[in-house]
């Protein structure tokens, strides 16, 4: 009986018809950026569980909180680096807006989260519109430095203001409910998933794209009927609401400040946000996301288990020097790109075997 | 003129959600007719694999050969293109490495060649050879079988386009009455667009009178004036430096002119003044332009690159795409199915998931014409699209250029340097020099106009013949 041609024939011409096997199918459900965000914040959560059970300290959860917030200024600056190519060292001074009226409102006046996140939200929204217009005049280095210097005037009126924030965990609530320390964890992920989300769609909607078309070619941008002013405006807007969002989430989980000493509305903000999108990959949210890991949560999750990394603090910041140094010089796309390399390469070689053994049989005949 | 441009705005919008409409009625029909034609082609996949399990004897032999036979050979070929293409990158790599290597390796990849092509000749005759024994013992599918399992196949068909058939009324019905309530608020919006009271010529779409661009005090184009008819190809030439791309820019606003009226008739049948508009804006208006210097989306793919052309017409706010709503998608699906179709009528189909940044330079050109007719315009504007190219691809082009006037009606005005190319496809030609006009007419008059030649030949003409 001639089952071999049977079933050549049969997988030849029904090979479109049949049905998926479940890690066919579980494959292509995680394609699907909806399921990516689940399974990932479900991870996130699994943290919080496990941080309830004792298995992970609270210091590493933390951590991971603390990085999230980090993230979110970091995707917002990715919106507006990777797409639409504007370079801005401005991110700390905006994170500092989130910060004092989250002070303001929540310990002065007592609003809840939510009242604070509204006004933090339209505040951002008319600085990012302001900046936005100057940045239509002055491009490259020339808009880091001004906006550089725009943080530094930020960071100099909130120290004037008052210089030691301070809020009180019993004044926070959400919906008129009060939380608990380790529950404003959940709502930073959900705060920094939901955004990674919006982000993603943008990026990839009309949005996304005349970003990049702007960066790309400003002329052919306007040729296809893309209004520049407009969307430069609106990555500066995106990216500032991101940045003072994060400054609100700041003081929510950390709930002080010494302004004055404080390295948050400093540039070195700005500059380890720049830093984690470039390791990251500029054009890659996930990336990014990882890249804020590595400068932000790496030292307090896993190197700080490490005895030499415990005595020698000055290697980590070496460290990820040589790392962005190696990347930018061998790697431009960032993490983002060595993964996207990788695949191909396991893809490459898997077929690359294939053929090797087909060639292999060609030879017996 | 801000208020009247807002009213004209709401009309477009309008105007390009009932185009959209349209077109999405088509796309939701056809796709149930493809939902029907997919699932009666599994239900026979699935019927046939049947049959041959039950009778492991009977098989449709001629088309089983066929079948087997094609497939296998498309294997063997794609392997021996994959281990030609290794050894290939292998070699050059070895020779850029010591370039002495050079000759061996030329010979290594010669015997590879030759070793294929034997290993080829041996493997088909060992596959005919193989089918025709295994198939020795088959035999023929029963004629009745074979149509009661056609019948069934049939009979399956028409339940599905029978049970589909109340779907598609009612998406039919659905989207009419959408249809008709954006015409009817259409309607309502061409009546609140006042008309501006300017007037041109019959026939004429575009209408350029005394155009004068200044930079400081160097005079890029002087008093021109010129008119474009609706349908012809105009073209525009004068040697280099003339300012014929400066001409363009004033039409399609990148440059406000010094002085000077642009009138257009824009998709509405209105007639606008250009210099009125803001420059995103002229594309809404129905005129289109390609660059110089290729000025592709390099970062993206070509389809994305026809999505970017696309935008105009998307009417969606920020919250829709920040949320990826319904409507989004819905109108994400209607452009790129133009898109498709454009892809198609360029030849660039091939190209569609490519990212434009590693393709060569032909094929970007072709894509700054593919981006133009994402927004069906009025006039399409091709700043030297020959440039570049070689005679194949300039003949292409000028059988391009026709096919895009005669299939969809757009006026198109170009500026070339290669006379063959303008003399082919222009009905009318005008010809500047130092931003001035020269002459303007057929290709045979301009071809004996005096001037022309001088401007192009030098004084001396006469000594160069």
């Amino acid at each position: 009986m001639n089952t071999d041609l049977r079933k050549d024939y049969l997988g030849i011409v029904f090979e479109k018809h049949r049905k998926l096997t479940a890690k066919e199918r579980v494959g292509k459900a995680l394609h699907i950026p909806l399921t990516q965000y689940l399974v990932f914040s479900a991870v996130l959560i699994s943290f919080y569980i496990l941080m309830q059970g004792g298995a992970v300290t609270s210091s590493f959860v933390f951590a991971i909180g603390n990085t999230m917030i980090y993230a979110i200024m970091a995707i917002g600056f990715c919106l507006l680096m990777g797409y639409s190519g504007l370079a801005s060292l401005g991110t700390a001074g905006f994170v500092g807006i989130g910060a004092y009226i989250a002070f303001y409102l929540v310990q002065e006046y007592g609003y809840t989260f939510g009242v604070a996140f509204i006004v933090t939200v339209a505040v951002a929204i008319v600085t990012g519109i302001m900046v936005g217009f100057i940045s239509l005049r002055i491009e490259g280095i020339y808009l880091a430095i001004l906006t550089l210097g725009l943080s530094e005037i930020l960071r100099n009126t909130f120290i004037s203001l008052k210089s030691s924030i301070k809020i009180d965990m019993s004044k926070i609530q959400i919906l008129g409910a009060k939380i608990g320390e380790n529950e404003v964890y959940l709502l930073i992920l959900l705060v920094f998933v939901v955004l990674l989300w919006i982000t993603s769609n943008l990026i990839h909607s009309p949005v996304g794209r005349a970003l990049l078309s702007v960066k790309n070619s400003s002329s052919a941008a306007q040729a296809m009927g893309i209004n520049l002013m407009k969307y430069r405006v609106l990555a500066f807007v995106i990216s500032t609401i991101y940045a003072a969002i994060a400054g609100l989430l700041y003081m929510m989980y950390l709930r002080n400040m010494t302004t004055s000493t404080s390295t948050l509305l400093a540039m070195t903000t700005s500059l380890n946000i720049l830093g984690a999108v470039v390791i990251g990959g500029a054009k890659s949210l996930w990336g990014t996301s990882f890249g804020v890991f590595i400068i932000y949560g790496l030292q307090s999750t896993l190197l700080s288990k490490i005895a030499f990394f415990v005595e020698n603090p000055a290697f980590i910041t070496m460290l990820t020097g040589l790392m962005i140094i190696l990347i930018v010089m061998f790697f431009p796309g960032g993490i983002a790109q060595i993964a996207s390399n990788l695949a191909r390469k396991y893809r490459e070689s898997k077929l690359r075997k294939n053929v090797e053994r087909r060639i292999e049989a060609y030879g017996r005949i | 003129m801000a208020e009247s441009d807002r009213r004209y705005m709401r009309l477009e919008r309008c105007k390009s959600r009932l185009a959209m409409e349209k077109e999405y009625k088509d796309i939701l029909l056809k796709d149930i007719d493809e939902q029907v034609e997919k699932e009666a082609v599994a239900f026979e996949a699935q019927e046939r694999e049947k049959l041959y399990r039950q009778h492991p004897e009977w098989m449709p032999k001629e088309l089983v050969y066929e079948t087997v036979y094609q497939a296998k050979l498309r294997q063997f070929d794609f392997d021996m293109e994959f281990e030609m293409q290794e050894a290939l990158s292998q070699a050059a790599r070895i020779v850029s490495k010591n370039p002495e290597q050079k000759e061996i390796q030329d010979s290594r990849l010669k015997e590879l060649a030759e070793k294929q092509a034997r290993l080829r000749e041996k493997f088909t005759a060992h596959l005919e050879a193989a089918l025709k024994e295994q198939l020795k013992e088959q035999v023929d599918i029963p004629p009745d079988e074979e149509k009661a399992l056609l019948g069934r196949v049939e009979d399956f068909r028409l339940s599905r386009c029978r049970e589909t058939q109340a779907k598609k009324e009612k998406i039919s019905a659905d989207e009419d009455a959408k249809i008709k309530k954006l015409e009817a608020s259409l309607k309502k919006a061409e009546g609140a667009v006042s008309k501006t009271g300017l007037s041109m010529p019959e026939d004429t779409v575009l209408s350029v009178q005394n155009l004068c661009m200044y930079f400081g005090g160097v005079h890029a184009v002087e008093n021109l004036s010129f008119d474009v008819k609706k349908g012809e190809i105009f073209g525009l030439i004068g040697p280099n430096g003339a300012g014929k791309t400066t001409v363009f820019n004033c039409i399609t606003q990148f440059y406000k002119p010094t002085s000077g009226t642009l009138l257009f008739e824009n998709k509405a049948g209105e007639i606008i003044s250009l210099t009125d508009e803001s420059v995103h804006n002229v594309i809404c208006q129905g005129i289109v332009r390609t660059f110089q210097n290729v000025e592709v989306i390099r970062e993206v793919s070509v389809l994305e690159n026809l999505l970017i052309a696309g935008h105009s017409r998307f009417t969606l706010g920020l919250a829709a795409q920040a949320l990826h709503l319904p409507q989004l998608k819905k109108q994400e699906r209607i452009i790129k199915e133009k898109a498709m179709k454009v892809l198609e009528f360029m030849g660039l189909s091939d190209y569609k998931d490519w990212t434009a940044a590693g393709l060569p330079y032909g094929i970007l050109k072709k894509i700054e014409i593919a981006r133009t007719l994402m927004c069906d315009p009025q006039l399409i504007i091709l700043d030297e699209p020959a440039a570049g190219l070689n005679d194949t691809e300039t003949a292409s082009l000028t059988e391009l250029i026709l096919r895009i006037r005669d299939t969809l009606g757009c006026t198109i005005l170009l500026v070339e340097h290669d006379m063959g190319l303008v003399m082919n496809v222009c009905q009318t030609i005008c010809a500047i020099s130092f931003g001035e006009l020269l002459a303007i007419g057929s290709p045979e008059e301009i071809q004996n106009n005096p001037d022309v030649q001088k401007a192009y030949l030098g004084e001396s003409e006469e000594e160069a013949n």
